[in-house]
């Protein structure tokens, strides 16, 4: 308004200043005529009145500046004010009162401008409460998980951290935001950093996936957390997000899962001492009573394929236990697995004979000899061989079939017997899973595949199975080759050792002769 | 017989060394029995014998003890005693290596038979 009110001023003044130059003149006039004839003229002496006149032509003037000023200043006045309005961010049409053209005009434009920024501001406003709203909606569904998310920018940097996230690792937001990955969230497997890695590998290429399972992280207490993650990798996201986490926390699960096995390997081994027992006296009666009627001979078998079988279980039992502390040390050596299957199959064949099944062994002439670990490799012959005599009713068969094939030798174990439904085997190889269809009908822990694969694994070779329901099971598995020759391999060494599946002898303590 | 044998049970389970025993011929092996690590030691120094049959989880002294005590530090220690490990503590590859210096042979009792033993006993002092 200051302004404006200059503006009213100033053109006040000029419009004085011209009124007053006919003013001015007028008085100039008289004063001239008065002067130069006044006698001629008139008698009357009217120099006196030039003051009078010049001030009697001066009040009109002052009376059209100011109505001229006022004219002019008006409008220019409103449009101040409509523009000022605008400034303000209050976009209403202005209502200048003139009728001149101009400021018609100006009039008109400043209210189409007017009206576009109404227009303007109402659409952006609302997109901003849209985002906003998005945004709020995105905020709460991200902290009502339960699960912790993250973000990361393109220099692997927390941009976003969700509540549960905090709630897991003991870490605020504030702590993290722009802090490295690495640092701040190491997930490790083995003590190794697995994220950084995978960030690196996979730099540049979008929308690639990376899953982890139980990886071990650091809660700010030091405690140890267990967790699957998820990660996907963005391109282009306008947030500049490069890769988004998410991590479900296992460490529970791991807790029971851990207290299971345990308590399993403590059960397992207190138990082993009487099963020796068991086993043994039963094996010095088989021995020892050689005059036992039939039908009690018969019993006596059965307890001793019952303790054995026993035995079996709970070995997987230990071993599982060994597994998961990573206890379980395979130490591969070179076998001749043709000689090998020999001496075993007189005990497979026994127990399969004793369910009522024909067992055949084809085993190449000429095998390649292969390096893996004895009781390793007895494990999961005696668990694959256990599987099919226990669902392969009487009357079946079981072929143990080999063959050498590249840089492998391929055991493969195949039955007539049930068959696994489709949906079961993708499971069949995970710990304490056991088929629903067989829970009635067969007894075991559904740790004996576990054990398989875990050995195979181990041995770098691998594990499958082909099944057809009602049809029969094949179960495959590779174990390397030795790179030995097979000449080489006899009386190299000076201390040789006959190792068994229950232990070791060292060969030159047997006396010969 | 003329070439009977002398054998020492080190082991603190009285049944499971009894059950061994029992499947042992009586006129092929003469028979010892320490029920704990420190007692075979002893027992072990006051006679010969051919083999020593040991357990390894003991009270007083444990088998690793006792093996290292026999065998000394060279491994060369009884070089006519013959030691034979029964336990059922699954060794892991160090011991294994460790042991291999100083034992004769390893096995894991729930996983063999009497019979079996005494098969084993037969050939290590045949």
């Amino acid at each position: 308004m200051q302004s404006s009110s200059r503006f009213k001023r100033q053109t006040l003044a000029l419009f004085f200043i011209v009124s007053m130059v006919p003013a001015l003149l007028v008085a100039a006039i008289w004063y001239w005529l008065t002067q130069v004839s006044p006698s001629a003229m008139l008698e009357v002496d009217f120099s006196h009145l030039v003051l009078p006149v010049f001030l009697l032509g001066l009040l009109p003037a002052i009376v059209l500046s100011f109505i001229f000023a006022e004219l002019l200043a008006r409008p220019v006045r409103d449009i101040h004010k409509a523009v000022s309005q605008l400034a303000a961010g209050n976009f209403v049409p202005p209502s200048v009162n003139t009728s001149r053209g101009e400021f018609k005009e100006i009039n008109a434009a400043l209210t189409e401008v007017a009206l576009h920024l109404q227009d303007v501001i109402s659409a952006a406003s609302s997109e901003t409460a849209l985002i906003e709203a998005e945004r709020n909606k995105l905020r709460i569904v991200l902290n009502s998980m339960s699960d912790g998310v993250f973000a990361l920018d393109r220099d692997g940097r927390i941009i976003l951290f969700n509540k549960a996230a905090t709630q897991l690792t003991g870490r605020a937001i504030t702590e993290v935001a722009g802090q490295l990955a690495e640092k701040v969230m190491p997930f490790r497997q083995n003590g190794e950093l697995v994220m950084t890695r995978w960030l690196a590998t996979h730099s540049g290429t979008p929308d690639k996936l990376g899953q982890w399972r139980n990886l071990e992280l650091y809660h700010s207490d030091g405690s140890s957390l267990f967790v699957n993650v998820d990660a996907i990798k963005l391109d282009g996201d306008p947030n500049g997000i490069s890769a988004l986490v998410t991590f479900h926390d296992l460490t529970r699960d791991h807790q029971l899962e851990e207290m299971k096995v345990d308590f399993v390997a403590l059960a397992a081994h207190e138990l082993r001492t009487p099963l020796t027992e068991i086993k043994g006296y039963l094996d010095i009666m088989q021995h020892e009573s050689k005059s036992l009627r039939k039908s009690d001979r018969d019993l006596l078998d059965r307890s001793v394929a019952s303790a054995a079988e026993l035995s079996g279980l709970m070995n997987n039992l230990l071993n599982v236990a060994r597994i998961e502390h990573g206890e379980l040390n395979y130490s591969p050596e070179v076998i001749d697995y043709n000689e090998y299957l020999k001496n075993l199959a007189p005990t497979f064949k026994a127990q399969l004979a004793s369910k009522g099944l024909a067992f055949t062994i084809n085993v190449p002439a000429h095998l390649p000899l292969m390096m893996a670990d004895v009781v390793g490799v007895h494990e999961v012959l005696r668990n694959l061989l256990s599987n099919a005599a226990n669902h392969t009713p009487s009357g079946g068969s079981v072929i143990l079939n080999v063959r050498a094939d590249r840089g492998f030798i391929e055991t493969t174990v195949t039955d007539d017997g049930c068959g696994i439904p489709a949906n079961a085997v993708g499971r069949l190889f995970t710990k304490f899973y056991r088929v629903s269809e067989f829970k009635s009908t067969t007894r075991g822990t559904g740790l004996g595949l576990f054990i398989c694969r875990s050995i195979v694994d181990a041995h770098g070779g691998h594990i499958w199975v082909e099944s057809t329901e009602g049809k029969g099971s094949t179960f495959g598995f590779t174990l390397p080759l030795s790179n030995i020759a097979p000449t080489a391999t006899k009386g190299d060494n000076s201390i040789s050792i006959t190792r068994g599946t229950h232990g070791w002898i060292k060969e030159h303590s047997i006396h010969r002769g | 017989m003329a070439g009977s044998k002398n054998i020492l049970f080190i082991e603190d389970d009285r049944p499971i060394s009894e059950m061994y025993a029992r499947v042992l011929p009586k006129d092929m092996y003469k028979m010892d029995f320490a029920y704990d690590g420190a007692e075979g030691l002893q027992k072990s120094r006051s006679k010969h014998y051919d083999l020593i049959i040991l357990d390894i989880m003991m009270p007083e002294m444990s088998g690793i003890q006792v093996l290292h005590e026999l065998r000394g530090e060279d491994g060369q220690g009884s070089p006519d005693t013959k030691i034979l490990i029964l336990t059922n503590l699954a060794q892991d590859k160090t011991s294994r290596e460790a042991l291999k210096a100083q034992a004769d042979g390893y096995i894991i009792k729930a996983d063999i038979v009497p019979s079996q033993l005494a098969q084993i006993i037969d050939s290590l002092l045949k």
